[in-house]
C-alpha cells in the first residue's frame, strides 16, 4: 500500500533530514517507527500528509499505486490517508462536529458518495463515541481549542475513527499521555486495526507499543533507517538505549 | 446668536458667508426643496438653515481630518449625489423582495423606510406595549415635539462632523422610539432601510431612540438597497439610568451605495449598552459611533466588524468618552479584507479627570487577504484619571497556514478551508451578540457574503 523508495528531503534552508528512507508497508499492517528526537520521525510524517516547506531531492513515495508526492494535502487525505499531530492545531471559532462533518462530506464528495446531514453524521458520531472514552462535550468546543494534552490526542483518534483512513499516521501520539490517556488511545487504535488499513505509529517510547502490537519496529536515526526488525526490537531498545545501537549501526 | 447671522435665502443659493465649493451645489438644492416647505415648525426650519452654513462652511472633510483620513471621498467631491430629501419615496417597487431577502425571518414589530421615508404598507408594529412609542421621524416631529426638538438641537456641529450637519439641514425621515421608564421590551423592533434605487442621490436619516430609566429594548438595523446612492444616517440614542439598550445594525448597502452611519449614545448612570456593526456591503462605508458614558457605572460593549472585497473601502470610528467613574467599555472588531479592499478601525477610549474605576478593553483583529488588500488600525486612550484598568491590543495578519494545513489533512480543500477560518474569524465577534436570533441572522448574511469573497 505503501512504498518508499530512497526518500531524500531538505528544509528550504538547506538542511537534509532525510537521507534515504527506505519502506514499505502492507494494506493490514501495524508499523512503529522508533528514534531519537531530530531523527526525522516528525519530518517523515508530514512529508507524507503533504506539508509545506520542504524539498525533496530524491527518490519516491507510491501510495494505492499512485505518486503520493504528486498529490495535494487534501487529495492524499481523500485517498485515505490520515496524519494524528504531535501537536493538534487549535482552531477559534470553528465547532469540532461542523469541522469534522465538513472533513467527512469533502472526503465522500470526492469519492462522489451523497454528503451526510446533520442527523446521519451525528448518529454516526454516536456510534463511534460509544467505543472512544470521549464526552459529547467536547464535540461542541471549538477544534482543540482549550482542549487538555490528553484530550487533543483523543480528538484526533476519534477524527481518525470517523473518517475511516486506508493507512494512519500516528506522530507521537503517546507523548504527553498520562497512563489512563494512554490506555484510552491505545484502545482507540486497536480497536481499528483492519485487513484494509495501515499504520504507522511515530513514537519516542516502546511505551505505546506495550499496548499495541506492531508487525514490523523500525530505528530511524539520522535520516535514515539503520535497524528492522519484529516487536522484540522495540523491547531491545528499551533497554539498550538508542546511543548503543547508533554505535552499532 | 452667532448662528442667526448665517442666514440662508430659502429661495436662491445667494449666501452670505464662505462656501466651500464642494457645498454649492448641496445649498442650491436647499433652496429648490425646502424654499417650499412651510408645514415644518419653524424651530426646525431654523435647525435646517444654521445646519446648513455649517456644512457650507466645513465642506467635505479633507485627509487631514484625523476622523476622515482612510477614507477617500474624491469621488464624491467631484460627482456630488444631491438630496432627495424633501421629495417623496421613489417608487420602491423592488422593496418587498428586498425586504424579504434581507429582513429577519421572524419579527414582531419592523418599522420600514424606503428612500429614506417611512413606508407604512411594508411595515408593522401594532400592538407595542402602551408607554413606547414607535414611529416615523417626520411623525414625532408633530406628536413628539419636545423631544424631537431637544433632540435635533442637542448635537454640536463640530469639524468633524460635516456630514451630520448635511444630516441635519437635509434629513427627511427616520425613526424614533421612545420608551416610558420600568417597560421591559420582551421582543426585537427591526428597522429596515432599503434603497429602492431609483434615487441616484443621497438619502439623510435622523432618527433617535430614547429608553427610559430601568427600561429595556432591542433593535435589530439593516440597510440594503440597489443601484447606486449615498445614504447619510445618524441616530441618537439615549439611555436613562439603569436602562439597557441592545442595538445591531448591519449594513448590506449595494455594490454601488456609499453608507455614512452616524450613532451618538448618551449612557445615563447604571445603564447598559451592547452595540454590534457588521459592514458587508457597499462601495465606500464609514461607521462612526461616540459613546458619551455620563453616569457612573455605565456598561457599554461596543463590537462589530467589516468584510470587505474588491475596491470596497471601509472605516469604523468608535470613540468612548468616559466622563463618570466606574464605567466599563468593552470592543472587539475584526476586520476582513480581500482583493484591493482597504478597511480602517480607529478607537478612541477617553477617561476624564475624576472618572476614576473605568475598566475599558478594546481588541483590534484584522485580516488581510493577499497582497493587494489593506487595513489599517489605530486604537487610541487618553486616559486623565489615574486608578483606572485600561487596555488595547490590535493585529493584523494572514490566515494560520498551520491550520489550513490542519484542514487538509482531513481533506478539506483550500477554499473550503479559507472560507472556514474567515467566517470563524468573523464569528468571534458575532458571538458576543446576546440575543440567538440576531446572532443567528448575522451569521447566515456573513456566511452568504463570504460565498461571494472574490479575492
Amino acid at each position: 500500500m505503501l512504498e518508499i523508495t530512497n526518500l531524500h528531503v531538505r528544509l528550504t534552508d538547506g538542511r537534509e533530514i532525510l537521507r534515504g528512507i527506505d519502506l514499505s508497508v502492507n494494506s493490514d499492517e501495524v508499523h512503529a517507527i522508533m528514534g531519537p528526537n531530530g531523527s526525522g520521525k516528525s519530518t517523515l510524517a508530514a512529508v507524507l500528509a503533504g506539508r509545506d516547506g520542504y524539498e525533496i531531492t530524491e527518490g519516491a513515495v507510491t501510495y494505492l499505486g499512485r505518486d503520493l508526492l504528486a498529490m495535494p494535502a487534501e487529495e492524499r487525505a481523500c485517498e485515505g490517508l490520515f496524519l494524528a499531530f504531535q501537536y493538534p492545531v487549535e482552531i477559534p471559532g470553528v465547532n469540532n462536529m461542523y469541522f469534522l462533518r465538513a472533513a467527512l462530506n469533502a472526503q465522500r464528495r470526492y469519492r462522489g458518495e451523497p454528503e451526510l446531514d446533520a442527523g446521519q453524521f451525528l448518529r454516526a458520531v454516536r456510534a463511534k463515541l460509544k467505543f472512544l472514552d470521549i464526552g459529547e462535550d467536547l464535540l461542541q468546543r471549538a477544534v482543540n481549542v482549550g482542549f487538555s494534552g490528553g484530550e487533543k490526542k483523543r480528538n484526533e483518534i476519534f477524527q481518525m475513527a470517523m473518517l475511516e483512513p486506508r493507512l494512519a499516521i500516528l506522530d507521537e501520539t503517546d507523548s504527553g499521555l498520562d497512563i489512563d490517556a494512554l490506555r484510552a488511545v491505545a484502545r482507540g487504535v486497536n480497536q481499528q486495526r483492519a485487513p484494509d488499513r495501515a499504520i504507522l505509529l511515530i513514537t519516542h517510547y516502546q511505551r505505546l507499543l506495550g499496548y499495541v502490537e506492531p508487525d514490523r519496529v523500525h530505528v530511524l536515526q539520522g535520516g535514515r533507517i539503520i535497524e528492522s526488525g519484529d516487536k522484540d526490537l522495540a523491547l531491545e531498545l528499551e533497554r539498550r538505549g538508542y546511543g548503543a545501537l547508533g554505535d552499532a549501526a | 446668536m452667532p448662528h442667526d447671522l448665517y442666514e440662508v435665502s430659502p429661495m436662491s443659493a445667494v449666501v452670505d458667508f464662505p462656501v466651500k465649493p464642494e457645498a454649492r451645489l448641496y445649498l442650491e438644492a436647499f433652496g429648490r426643496d425646502f424654499g417650499q416647505h412651510t408645514r415644518e415648525p419653524d424651530w426646525l426650519s431654523r435647525q435646517r438653515r444654521r445646519s446648513l452654513a455649517r456644512f457650507a462652511e466645513l465642506g467635505f472633510p479633507s485627509r487631514r481630518s484625523e476622523a476622515w483620513r482612510y477614507l477617500d471621498l474624491r469621488a464624491l467631491e467631484a460627482a456630488p449625489m444631491l438630496p432627495v430629501g424633501a421629495v417623496r419615496a421613489i417608487g420602491g417597487v423592488p422593496a418587498p423582495d428586498l425586504l424579504a431577502a434581507v429582513g429577519l425571518s421572524e419579527t414582531a414589530y419592523r418599522l420600514v423606510l424606503v428612500d429614506g421615508h417611512y413606508a407604512p404598507e411594508l411595515s408593522t408594529f401594532g400592538g407595542l406595549p402602551s408607554g413606547v412609542w414607535l414611529g416615523a421621524t417626520a411623525v414625532a416631529i408633530g406628536e413628539r415635539p419636545d423631544l424631537m426638538r431637544s433632540a435635533i438641537e442637542a448635537p454640536p456641529l463640530d469639524a468633524a462632523r460635516p456630514f451630520a450637519a448635511l444630516n441635519a439641514a437635509f434629513f427627511a425621515d427616520g425613526f424614533v422610539l421612545e420608551i416610558a421608564p420600568g417597560i421591559a421590551l420582551d421582543q426585537p423592533i427591526e428597522i429596515v432601510h432599503l434603497a429602492s434605487g431609483g434615487s441616484g442621490g443621497s438619502l439623510h436619516t435622523r432618527s433617535l431612540v430614547s429608553v427610559g430609566a430601568g427600561s429595556r429594548a432591542s433593535i435589530f438595523e439593516t440597510f440594503a438597497g440597489h443601484g447606486s446612492y449615498w445614504r447619510n444616517d445618524v441616530v441618537e440614542l439615549r439611555l436613562a439610568a439603569g436602562a439597557e439598550l441592545t442595538r445591531v445594525g448591519l449594513v448590506e448597502e449595494a455594490a454601488d451605495a456609499l453608507h455614512f452611519g452616524e450613532t451618538l449614545a448618551a449612557l445615563g448612570s447604571a445603564s447598559r449598552l451592547a452595540s454590534f456593526v457588521l459592514l458587508l456591503g457597499g462601495r465606500t462605508v464609514r461607521y462612526e459611533a461616540t459613546v458619551r458614558s455620563e453616569g457612573e457605572a455605565t456598561h457599554c460593549a461596543l463590537h462589530g466588524g467589516f468584510v470587505l472585497s474588491g475596491r470596497q473601502e471601509a472605516n469604523i470610528v468608535t470613540t468612548v468618552d468616559h466622563a463618570a467613574p466606574g464605567g466599563e467599555t468593552r470592543e472587539v472588531f475584526k476586520g476582513v479584507a480581500a482583493g484591493r479592499a482597504h478597511g480602517a478601525f480607529q478607537g478612541r477610549i477617553t477617561v476624564r479627570p475624576g472618572a476614576q474605576k473605568v475598566d475599558a478593553n478594546q481588541l483590534s483583529r484584522n485580516l488581510v487577504l493577499g497582497p493587494r488588500a489593506a487595513i489599517d488600525t489605530k486604537p487610541e486612550l487618553e486616559i486623565y484619571a489615574d486608578d483606572v484598568k485600561c487596555s488595547h491590543g490590535a493585529a493584523v495578519g494572514d490566515l494560520d497556514e498551520a491550520a489550513l494545513f490542519y484542514l487538509a489533512t482531513r481533506g478539506i480543500g483550500r477554499e473550503e478551508a479559507r472560507r472556514m477560518l474567515i467566517e470563524a474569524f468573523v464569528r468571534e465577534a458575532v458571538e458576543l451578540v446576546g440575543s440567538p436570533q440576531f446572532r443567528e441572522h448575522l451569521l447566515k448574511r456573513l456566511a452568504r457574503r463570504l460565498a461571494m469573497l472574490e479575492e
